[in-house]
């Protein structure tokens, strides 16, 4: 019986060997679209040319990854390579693509969200996958907020359920490229527009809780917090991380405290999914600023910072994936797709279980599972439109409308 | 002040008291999670040692050459440090100051590095300034932070390389000098036990191989031996006991022939025996000289004239040019000839034919074949039987005569000569072997005036 989707996983410093390996994995017999997640420490000219040589005319999209997730094993040493493979019209998701991102982010999220429009139907489950990095040094980044807000804008009235996530070569944020029309390519964003026959079940996975009271953004510049309550950003996060005042370097806060924007009543009892968390992109010794992963926040916004709790996190899971679990039970599933924000993982954690074997050892998924590690992730959030987010892990399960 | 601003104050003093209390409560959390994270993380880049010990085990005890150990035991360090790249480096022991890239892991701009004086222990980081080592380093891996240690005793080097300083949080410092040193040894350890494991395999093949050559030698031998001198001492005592009976001139001359032929046999085979040995101890010490090609094969060939005319098997030299002359130890190529050509009829049937030729190759290299239309070699039997002693059985049954060093022989002249004896063979269709000399070996003659 011919499989909709297959996915296949391998870790080997030779990228054709690597390929080679997720070939004689994958079950679909001649797929119409591969989906690739290679390791950051690959070539990506190597590695586009290693997929074309070994997946002859078959369509290909994806990009690098910080690390890939699978029932096969996972890891993030830059030499994994995750894989899947859609076959039949079905299954097979069409790819829309920009890859204008240094046009203006929000412009290019507006141009993809009308291409996803005018082919998606109402409902439709959508995959966003973008270069995360849009410069190396220095380090800046393509805002996901503004990627969606753009593409919110294109999708006008269309419901769609987005999610998606943010390519990284590496955990410590070094780099990125996409495949767009046979070709590495930076500053790209892509669109898979599932067909309308179907669905997906999505959890976001959390672990974040608020160690201070709120917070009111006074100064901003974009995604550079200058000031909180009239003081230099800088010193209170330093003052709340026990830091000497002044002393913080570039990239010392990286991923380490988030700062979190409440939604909804802001003294409701405190519930994880009603967090909108920001990791520090770095610290700014120099204007006594902190620079956010996304410029979503404005002078008014109140936020709480708020500690990486590992123990938080591992319960998030069991708690999420149960859901997720009960959500779909009796169903058939085609495809999970767990998108894991790559400071996560417990070399950057320090957790002492790796949370991405968490996750495959609570949903023990009998039909294929791929995940990666990626930058930012986006998800339907508290009922509304898709939204990124930091330090989260979304689990998307994909079935069969009906 | 009334009782409302009383109540007020108070509670905005409560209030105030408790969001101080939570903000330092949250910070003592923050930390102690930092902390513990911290912890963690350290605790993992710990792991690195123990990660390699046991990878050790696992390698020792697996059916590995020791090359191949390197790659494995640098991946298990990139794996668990999570540094960008990787090289273990041996050092050259001809250009003492260059070190060569053995095993990378990730992306390496170059195969070696030069360091007249190689530190023991070495990183960088922003915060201290350069070493010129550190340079060529960096160089190597094409990043700016690196850690080195190095076995001046072994002349085996590790080094690691970050894109980033604060690669996972934390830049290369004094303390890692353990780590790295540990991690080196314990590569060491594994490739001399590795070497050491395949070093006695080799030896315990050698030994069993020289058993086997034993066993093989003593089963032949009696064979070889006793028949002889079977007939030595049989026709002998026919010659002294004629007392008894008169022998005709011509018995008379029969067993003194087959006396004769039977001390031939046995001088041939411990000549062979003996150069055999003496091959097998040291190569032979060659007299080259320029020879006429087609002089070399046609002595050879002659020398078979009568046995071949007995047998009814036509010798033949395949046409060449005359003017050629190679260079060689005219009488161990005989004697390369002689067992070829000696063989091939040993192996052809009446009737059959046996073709010497000679060809010049590439850049003034030879080739010279003997290729019969005999009985050929079954393709499972074509390697053993240039191993000593081993006598294939023909299709028929039947074991050949002699003691299976015509073929052991060649091979070592042919070695001797800086050749190769390569053997192509079909069962029932014959066989070819093939003596190439490397190029250099010919030459046309230089015409007299």
């Amino acid at each position: 019986m011919t499989m909709p989707t297959g996915t296949a996983y391998a870790c080997d410093q030779n990228i054709k060997t690597a390929v080679k390996i997720c070939q004689a994995q994958l079950k679909t017999s001649s797929p119409d679209l591969i989906l690739a997640f290679v390791g950051g420490k690959h070539d990506p000219a190597a590695a586009l040319g290693a997929l074309q040589e070994t997946f002859p005319g078959v369509a290909l999209t994806g990009g690098s990854s910080a690390g890939a997730i699978s029932t096969a094993g996972f890891g993030y040493t830059g030499f994994e390579i995750g894989l899947i493979a859609f076959q039949g019209a079905d299954m097979t998701p069409q790819v829309v693509t920009t890859s204008d991102l240094l046009r203006g982010e929000t412009q290019a999220g507006e141009d993809l969200g009308r291409l996803v429009r005018d082919r998606a139907a109402d409902g439709s489950v959508v995959l966003l996958l973008f270069d995360n990095v849009a410069s190396s040094s220095p380090l800046q980044l393509h805002p996901a907020s503004q990627l969606m807000a753009g593409f919110q804008k294109g999708l006008g009235d269309r419901l769609l359920h987005v999610i998606g996530g943010g390519l990284l070569t590496d955990i410590n944020l070094s780099d990125s490229w996409m495949i767009v029309n046979g070709c590495i390519c930076k500053h790209a964003m892509a669109a898979l527009i599932f067909p309308s026959n179907i669905k997906a079940s999505t959890v976001i996975l959390h672990g974040c809780r608020p160690v201070s009271s709120f917070f009111e953004i006074t100064r901003i510049e974009g995604a550079e917090v200058l000031e909180l309550n009239d003081e230099p950003a800088l010193t209170v996060v330093e003052r709340m991380l026990g830091l000497e005042l002044g002393t913080t370097s570039g990239q010392q806060l990286s991923l380490v405290a988030t700062l979190g924007q409440k939604q909804g009543d802001p003294f409701a009892p405190y519930d994880e999914n009603n967090y909108v968390n920001r990791l520090i992109l770095q610290a700014n010794p120099a204007s006594g600023s902190i620079t956010l992963f996304e410029p979503d926040f404005a002078v008014g916004t109140r936020v709480q910072i708020m500690s990486r709790d590992n123990l938080l996190m591992l319960e998030s899971v069991e708690r999420g994936v149960a859901d997720l679990g009960n959500r779909i039970a009796g169903e058939t599933c085609l495809l999970a797709l767990y998108i894991d924000c790559a400071g996560r993982a417990s070399v950057m954690s320090g957790a002492a279980t790796e949370e991405a074997d968490l996750v495959l050892r609570s949903l023990v998924p009998a039909f294929p599972f791929m995940g990666f590690y990626s930058g930012v992730e986006i998800a339907p959030f508290a009922g509304n439109y898709s939204r990124p987010l930091d330090w989260t892990g979304v689990l998307s399960v994909f079935q069969r409308v009906g | 002040m009334n009782d409302y601003a009383t109540s007020r104050d108070q509670l905005e003093r409560e209030l105030a008291y408790y969001k101080q209390e939570y903000n330092e409560v949250g910070a003592r959390l923050l930390r102690l999670q930092e902390d513990q994270s911290r912890v963690a993380r350290e605790a993992r880049r710990s792991k690195i040692v123990a990660s390699l010990v046991r990878e050790a085990y696992l390698l020792i005890g697996q059916e590995i050459p020791p090359e191949t150990i390197g790659k494995i035991i640098l991946a298990t360090i990139a794996d668990t440090s999570l540094c960008d790249c990787a090289a273990f480096l041996v050092r050259d022991p001809v250009v003492r100051e260059r070190f060569v890239v053995e095993h990378a892991f990730g992306t390496v701009k170059d195969t070696s590095l030069v360091l007249a004086t190689p530190p023991a222990y070495l990183y960088t980081s922003a915060k201290q300034a350069p070493v010129p080592e550190s340079g060529e380093m960096s160089g190597l891996l094409g990043v700016p932070y690196v850690l080195w240690a190095y076995d001046s005793d072994q002349g085996r080097a590790l080094l690691l390389g970050n894109k980033t300083e604060t690669n996972i949080h934390r830049a290369f410092e004094a303390g890692d000098r353990e780590l790295i040193e540990a991690a080196l040894a314990v590569y060491i350890d594994v490739l001399q036990r590795k070497a050491a494991v395949t070093a006695l395999r080799l030896a315990k093949q050698a030994a069993e191989d020289a058993n086997n050559v034993r066993a093989r030698f003593l089963a032949t031998l009696s064979h070889e031996f006793r028949s002889p001198l079977e007939a030595i001492i049989g026709f002998s005592e026919l010659l002294l006991q004629s007392g008894f009976r008169v022998l005709t001139p011509e018995q008379h001359n029969e067993f003194t022939h087959q006396i004769l032929d039977s001390g031939h046999r046995l001088l041939t085979l411990v000549q062979d025996i003996l150069d055999f040995s003496s091959f097998e101890n040291s190569e032979p010490v060659l007299r080259r000289d320029w020879v006429p090609i087609f002089h070399l094969l046609q002595n050879a060939v002659r020398g078979f004239a009568a046995t071949a005319a007995a047998c009814n098997i036509r010798i033949e030299i395949a046409p060449l040019e005359l003017h050629w002359q190679v260079s060689i130890d005219y009488e161990r190529f005989r004697q390369i000839l002689s067992n070829l050509i000696g063989n091939a009829l040993k192996f052809t049937a009446p009737g059959g034919k046996i073709i010497v030729a000679a060809l010049i190759t590439g850049q003034n290299g030879v080739t010279i074949t003997v290729a019969d239309n005999g009985i050929g070699i079954e393709p499972h039997a074509i390697e053993r039987v240039v191993e000593p002693f081993v006598q294939i059985a023909t299709p028929d049954g039947h074991r050949a005569t002699g003691a299976g060093l015509g073929l052991p022989i060649a091979k070592q002249l042919a070695a001797a000569h800086e050749g190769t004896l390569m053997i192509d063979s079909l069962p029932g269709e014959g066989t070819t072997v093939t003596i190439s000399l490397p190029p250099g070996t010919a030459r046309r003659a230089v015409k007299s005036p």
